[in-house]
This record gives structure tokens, sequence and C-alpha cells, in this order.
């Protein structure tokens, strides 16, 4: 319910990265959120009929401290052009990374 | 009754909101509201004179850009009620006392600051700030304790004389005059060993790098000699000059600083830095010069913008341009300059690098029309000025300016830089524009950087990164882990068990054995066989390679039981990937995350004779201190286990004690487990230890070969590599200079002793006269 993913949202480590361009990639993603900390895992969003990358990911963080950075300093600038944006998001679950394309 | 509570609450939160908001933006005048707020004070004071107190004494540390509106407010509330300007320096002055006794240095600075300036509101008598500040002085004479000790008392009382210089020389010249001949006296005698260490640029040409009690006391003696005029410091006061003078004043009690002890860590010193002077502005106000009061006035305050507004870039950047007095300075100019002063400063910049870099962008996004300029005229300078910069603040340099080039379509004029195609590309301009292309591809992709230069830049482009598979190349029939090899990627592409590819390598020779010999500590050939075979399989991104290691942990884990086995699974890794530096940095915080390598089998490998062309690259020492701190992570994190273990016990035990039953003791913890915990974190800690041992000891050995040689051959040691290596050296010791300090007299008798060449015991010197 809507209390429980508030709690989650406060708590989380992960953030949803959006506005990507469909050719970024793992490795850029990468490269620019670690300026934030150290990276657990990125997971890209994946078109659900073509299983190619489509404009959004997750990246987790080991700590709650560097995914805040990364919203306070990467969220509004530019990666391959794009203005990304980020969004706290309750943590990945598996299926969640197709998109609709 | 609960009604009156809500309502005390309600007026509390609207005093903390009147009094806090006071001096911002408003449609009267600063005097008029400060006059209207006193009064609402004054008649609010019978009912609510802790809490008002509380919230002034809270403004003095958390609105320091507002001192003065502060001060002004307490002078008019003591001249219309002494009691409570004198309960007010009371509190105040506990809290400074408490401040010096807890270490929370810059607030007892603020404290003091405020406390001088009390003194032009009429609140405090001018003699007793003397008496005070004579105690901070009397600190230089205390025997046996670290100089950043008496470097803080002496600065706290330096910082506040612009305020109060004035007042001071005016009321008790004499007692005045002898407190500045202290202070000069103790200026002249201190020792400066740390400054290179902490120093951006090596060279004073053209703009000296001075030491920041040296640079303060040059700017008071100036303002001194300028009778203690300046024009920077707004003084709400001296509109209430008539009603103040009628008030009464307090002493200070004595103030004496607590006494030295090992436990405190003092402020660190710093070096002030400086890029422009005024012939860097092209018109408009002109820049205060390096020695006027100005100069450090608007620096401090400008860096106190950035420091607390950390947690919103575009506040920072907007509070900057909203600078109070920016009609009267380049405002630009200080900004950036001291943005960058921030950015580069030793031992480390006070917070994410990133940080400064996106604060940046919003600059030039709220001033399109003259930041940009101001930014590529400074970033310019610094290029110029590169050969003479700190290693350190090259590599922070070039990770902004990639980061900003890729924020504004990576246009830049490299045609500029083009002289540096002639040059060694060892030596620092073309080894900077190398690393900046560098890390812009890894922010973009290979072609976008290929496409940004033009074609004579070549040599300075990055090879396009991509896996290197021997197994599968021309000629790899004649090797002898070929066959091997494509069996293996047969088997793992059909899905098999970790445990049928150990079947698969089994039948391979060790190059290592030699006849009836016991087994060699190592498999290169196996190891080679399958890390090189795995990495290709996972080529296609980070996490295909991070799945590849998960899946055969166990197997990684068993041919790399050895140190010298890791350092084979490092050199396999090395040779597919050599031209994907990113991939090698995230390649090898996985296997040290997933512990299939060791730390130390990472320090050596970085110092292995292959590595050597590598030596100078940047990505090496990103590998090397990621390491080290991924090392330093795991010993914190098994020192809070054992505390909390240790706490969780020792407050059962009180429950027991006390008699009380204890229904869940399920997770309290047993003697023997904080036994076990503790065994483990000792290891660890050895491990730590044993990891800087071995950087140390490398370092010397590189170092020395260096220098003998140049020595016998009868040439100039200073070569580029010696920069480079030197210069990392000092940043080993600067980046981690809290743990290192830990190990100081273990280094000075194994390591640092005084039979090594003497340019590198000064680096180990002047670390060690940091704190001292």
């Amino acid at each position: 319910n809507r209390a429980d993913q508030e709690r989650l949202l406060l708590l989380s480590t992960t953030l949803y990265v959006g506005n990507l361009s469909f050719y970024t990639t793992e490795e850029q993603i990468h490269e620019l959120f670690s300026k934030c900390g150290d990276i657990k895992r990125i997971i890209m969003g994946l078109d659900k009929v073509r299983k190619t990358p489509c404009g959004f990911c997750f990246v987790e963080y080991y700590t709650r401290e560097d995914a805040e950075n990364a919203i306070k300093y990467i969220n509004g600038t530019r990666l391959d052009d794009r203005i990304v944006r980020t969004d706290w998001d309750a943590g990945f679950k598996e299926g969640r990374q197709y998109g609709r394309g | 009754k609960r009604r009156r509570v809500s309502e005390n609450v309600d007026i509390e939160d609207r005093l903390e909101s009147l009094i806090t908001r006071v001096g911002e933006k408003s449609t009267s005048s600063l005097e008029s509201n400060l006059e209207g707020l006193a009064s609402v004070l004054e008649a609010d004071l019978q009912n609510y004179k802790t809490k008002i107190l509380k919230i002034l004494v809270e403004c003095v540390a958390a609105l320091p850009e507002k001192m003065a509106v502060y001060t002004t407010l307490v002078g008019l509330l003591n001249a219309k009620n002494y009691n409570c300007g004198g309960e007010f320096t009371e509190l105040l002055v506990r809290h400074l006392k408490e401040a010096l006794k807890t270490g929370e240095f810059d607030n007892a600075l603020l404290i003091v600051r405020f406390l001088s300036d009390l003194v032009n509101c009429h609140v405090i008598v001018a003699g007793s700030l003397i008496a005070m500040f004579d105690n901070f002085i009397e600190v230089t004479l205390e025997d046996n304790i670290p100089q950043v000790r008496s470097d803080f008392y002496v600065y706290a009382v330096m910082a506040s004389l612009p305020w109060v210089g004035k007042e001071l020389q005016e009321k008790k010249e004499q007692e005045f005059g002898k407190l500045l001949m202290s202070i000069d006296n103790y200026i002249s005698k201190r020792q400066k060993i740390h400054a290179p260490t902490l120093r951006v640029w090596t060279s004073d040409d053209p703009h000296p790098q001075e030491e920041y009690l040296d640079c303060l006391w040059s700017q008071i003696k100036n303002l001194r000699a300028n009778k203690w005029a300046e024009k920077q410091i707004t003084r709400p006061y001296l509109a209430f000059d008539g009603v103040l003078c009628e008030a009464l004043q307090h002493t200070l009690p004595q103030i004496i600083p607590p006494s030295h002890n090992d436990e405190m860590s003092y402020p660190l010193p710093r070096v002030i830095f400086r890029m422009f002077d005024y012939t860097d502005v092209p018109e408009g106000p002109v820049l205060p010069g390096s020695h006027a009061i100005e100069r450090y006035l608007i620096e401090e305050q400008l860096r106190r913008i950035i420091f607390k507004h950390a947690f919103d870039r575009k506040d920072c950047a907007a509070s900057l341009l909203s600078y109070p007095m920016k009609n009267k300075v380049p405002l630009n100019y200080m900004i950036v300059e001291v943005m960058f002063g921030e950015l580069f400063l030793l031992p480390r910049c006070p917070r994410l690098e990133i940080y400064y870099g996106s604060t940046f962008i919003e600059l030039c996004k709220l001033q399109p029309g003259s930041m940009p300029q101001v930014l590529a005229q400074a970033t310019e300078l610094l290029f110029e000025r590169i050969d003479s910069m700190n290693l350190s603040c090259i590599e922070r340099l070039t990770n902004w300016f990639a980061y900003h080039l890729s924020n504004f379509q990576f246009r830049w004029s490299w045609d500029d830089w083009s002289s540096c195609l002639q040059m060694d590309p060892e030596l620092p301009k073309p080894k900077f524009i190398k690393e900046v292309l560098i890390k812009c591809m890894r922010l973009s992709y290979h072609q976008r950087i290929v496409e940004t230069c033009t074609e004579d830049f070549a040599p300075l482009i990055p090879e396009k990164p991509q896996s290197n598979f021997k197994y599968e190349k021309e000629g790899s029939g004649s090797l002898p882990g070929t066959m091997t090899a494509h069996q293996l990627i047969q088997a793992i592409k059909s899905k098999c068990t970790p445990e049928e590819t150990m079947v698969i390598l089994k039948d391979l020779p060790n190059p290592l054995k030699e006849d009836d010999e016991t087994d060699p500590t190592y498999h290169p050939l196996r190891i080679d066989v399958f890390v090189s075979t795995l990495l290709h399989l996972g080529n296609k991104s980070f996490s295909h390679s991070f799945a590849a290691i998960a899946k055969f942990h166990n197997i990684l884990k068993l041919l790399a039981d050895t140190e010298e086995g890791q350092i084979w699974v490092l050199r396999t890794m090395f040779e597919v990937w050599r031209s994907h530096q990113q991939m090698m940095v995230v390649l090898v915080d996985k296997l040290l995350k997933t512990q299939i390598i060791e730390p130390s089998a990472v320090a050596n490998w970085l110092f292995s004779s292959e590595m050597q062309p590598e030596f100078t690259k940047f990505y090496v020492w990103e590998i090397m201190h990621s390491t080290i701190t991924k090392m330093s992570k795991h010993v914190d994190k098994l020192q809070k286990e054992v505390d909390d273990a240790k706490d969780k016990l020792d407050a059962y035990k009180r429950r027991i004690n006390d008699g009380l039953e204890d229904d869940d003791d399920d997770d309290v913890p047993t003697e023997s487990l904080i036994e076990r915990m503790e065994e483990r974190l000792d290891l660890a800690q050895n491990q730590q230890k044993r990891l800087f041992l071995i950087i140390f000891q490398r370092f010397i050995m590189v170092l020395s070969d260096h220098l003998a040689n140049c020595e016998s051959n009868g040439i100039d040691y200073s070569t580029p590599w010696y920069k480079w290596c030197i210069e990392r050296l000092q940043q080993i010791f600067l980046l981690h200079h809290e743990l290192v300090y830990r190990y100081i007299s273990t280094l000075e008798t194994l390591l640092f002793t005084s039979d090594i060449d003497f340019h590198i015991l000064e680096i180990f010197q002047q670390f060690c006269a940091l704190r001292s």
C-alpha cells in the first residue's frame, strides 16, 4: 500500500534514472554516477520486445547518502547531451527492467 | 490546559521565524526592521527569555553571513534590558567553552568573532575582550604542543581583528599594541615544513602561494597601516550609535583555552590559492590585491556559502551570485577562484568533487553572458601553469574539465593547445590533454572524441576500448592453452556447471613445474585460460562480466588461492582489457569485493615490472586509491560490528545486574562470539597495515633506483616520470592521511629511515609536519 511504498522510498538506495538516450551504455552511466559513491549495481531498462536499451535504468548504491548525493548533483545535468532525471525508487524487482520502449 | 501549550508553541515558532529571518530581503529598511524586532523581543522577554536567548545563540553559528545583524540586535536588546545582554553573553561564552573543549573549532571561531563585534555594539567591555585574546595568544608559549593548536588560537584572534581592530586601537591602544606584537612574534618563528605538501603550485610565479597565517597576517598589517579602515564589512550598528552609546557594558568572564590532549584534532593548515590578479580582469571594479583585507573577507564568505549550500547546488550558485557587495568587486572572478581553491584544497576537497562541477554548470546557466568566459579564461590559465601544479590538483582538474565538457557538447578549441603535440607525451600538458580525452570518452564514446578533435590530435586520442582474446586470434593454434580455451567456451555456452570447467582445466600442464618437485604455488596456465575465456565471454558489458565472475566465483577462488595466483589473475585481466581502463577499474573493484583477490595483490601487481609502462597513467592510481579505500571501509565495518556487539553485551549485563528479567536475550552476543569478531578485526587491521607497508616500500624501491641510476649516469633526476612518481607517493600520504598517521612510528623506524635518499625522506617529513 501507499504508506509502505513511502517508507520504502525514504530508506531506498536505488534511483530511477530517466530521459537517457537509447544509445547510452551502462559504462557511461557507471562513470557519471560513481562520482557520487560506490555503485552496487546498474540495471538497464530494456525494450520489452527487442530487449534493447530504451532510455531508463536503475542505479543502486550501497548507502543512502551516496544516492542522495546523486540526486543533488546529477539530477538535471547532462549525459550524452541529454538532461538526466533521477528519482527515488522503492527498489528494483525482476521484470521492472522492461519498459514500453 | 492543552490550548495553552499549543499557544506557547505558536508564539515560540513565530519568534524563531522572526529572528532567523531578520536581515533578509524586505520592503522596509534593515534599521527599522531591527528596531521593530528589538521592541517585539523586549516585550516577550518576560515570558520567553530562555527561548529567545537560545534562538539568538543558535544564529551565531548557523547564520554567520548575518553576524552584524545579530550583534546589532543584541546591542539594541542590551540597551533596553541590561540583564538580557548579560545573560546572552554568559550563554554564548558557555557555548564557546564547550566548542573549544569538544573540538568544534569553526563554531568557536564564529563565536569569538561575534563577541568581538559585540564590543562594537557596546555590549562587551573592550578590555575584557583583550584579556580573552591575551589568554588565546598565551597558548603559543605552551611547551610540547603541536603547532596546529597554537595556530588555531592565534587564527581565532586574527580572524576577528577586521571587525574589532579599530575599536581596540581607540580604546586600548597600549594593550592592543602589545597583543599585535606577540602575534607578530609568533608568526615570524612558526615552522612551515608542511607548506610544500599543501601547495597547489610549486611556483610563486606569477602569484605567491602563501601559508594561511602568513597571508592573513600581511593583510592585517596592511589593515593596521590603513588605520583599520576597510570597505567590506557591514556595520548596521553605526546607525544606532546614539542608542547603543547609552547602554551599559558587560565584562567577559575569564576564558582560558582547555589544555591540550592528544585526542584533539585541530584544523589542518592551508595554503591560500591564488590564480587571478587585477590584470586578469578586463574591466569594471578592480580585484582587491592579495594582501588587501577585502580579499580575505570576501573569500571567507564565499567559502562559507559554498560549504554550507552543498545540499543544493542551484541554491549555492544563486547565493554566490547575489553576494551582498557584488558591485564593488569583480564577483565572477572571485567566485571562480574560490571555487577552484576549494576543489584543489589539499589534503582533500571539503565536498564531493562533482559538487563543484555541477555548481559551475549552474553558475554558467545563471550568467550565460559572462560566467562561461571567465571559466574558459580560468581553464586557459590553469593549463598554462600546469607544469608546476600538484599532481592531485591536476587529477581533479582533469576530472572536472572532462565532466564540464560533457555538459557542454564537448566544445573546446583544442587547436589552441596543439603545441603540446610536439612535446614529450609524459610532460604535464600533453598528459593532461590525453587524460581529459580519456575521461571524456568514458562519459561518451570513442567516435565522439575522434570527431571532437582535429586529426593531428591523433597521438593524444585514446585507443578504442575493446577486449583482446588471444585464443581466438590468428596463429593462436600454437599456444599451449588454445584447445582448452575453445573447449571451455563451448562448455560455458552450453551452460555447464562450475565443477565441469574444472575438469576441462585439469589436464593443462603447469609451466612452473619442474621434474619431481613439489607443486608450485599457483598455476599460471590454468588461470590464464580460465580468466581470459571468462572475461571474453562476458565482454559485452559490465553486467555480463560481473555475472560471469559471480557464476564461477568458487573456481576463481580456487585458482587464485595464493598471492602469486591473484597477481596472475590481474595480469590476465590486463592482457584482455588493456585498452579499456574503466573496465579494469570496475573489474578489480569486483574482484576485491568478492574477495577473489586481496588488496596487497593489487598493490604488488600495480608496482610489477609488467605494469611499469602504465605507471604514470591516471587509471592505475584510481585502482590503487579505491583499493586502499575499500580496505579501510572493510576495517571500519568490522570495527563497528565489534563495538555494537560489545555495547549490546554491556547493556544486557547492566540489565541483569539491575535484576531485570530479560525475555529476549537471543540477540545478545556471547563473549566468545565477540572474541571471534575481534580476531577478524585484528586480521583485517594487519592486512591494512601490510597494504600500506607494501605500497610505501615499493615506492621507496622504484624511487631509489631512479635516483641512483641518474646519479651514476650523471643525468638530472628530475624527469617527468620522477614528478609523477614522487607526487603519487605524496598523494598516498595526503588522501589517506588519518589512516597513515596511525602508522607513523612504524614507518619511521622501518621504512623512512635516515639512510634513504633525502628527496624521498623529505616527503615523509613534510607529511609528519602537517599535524605537528
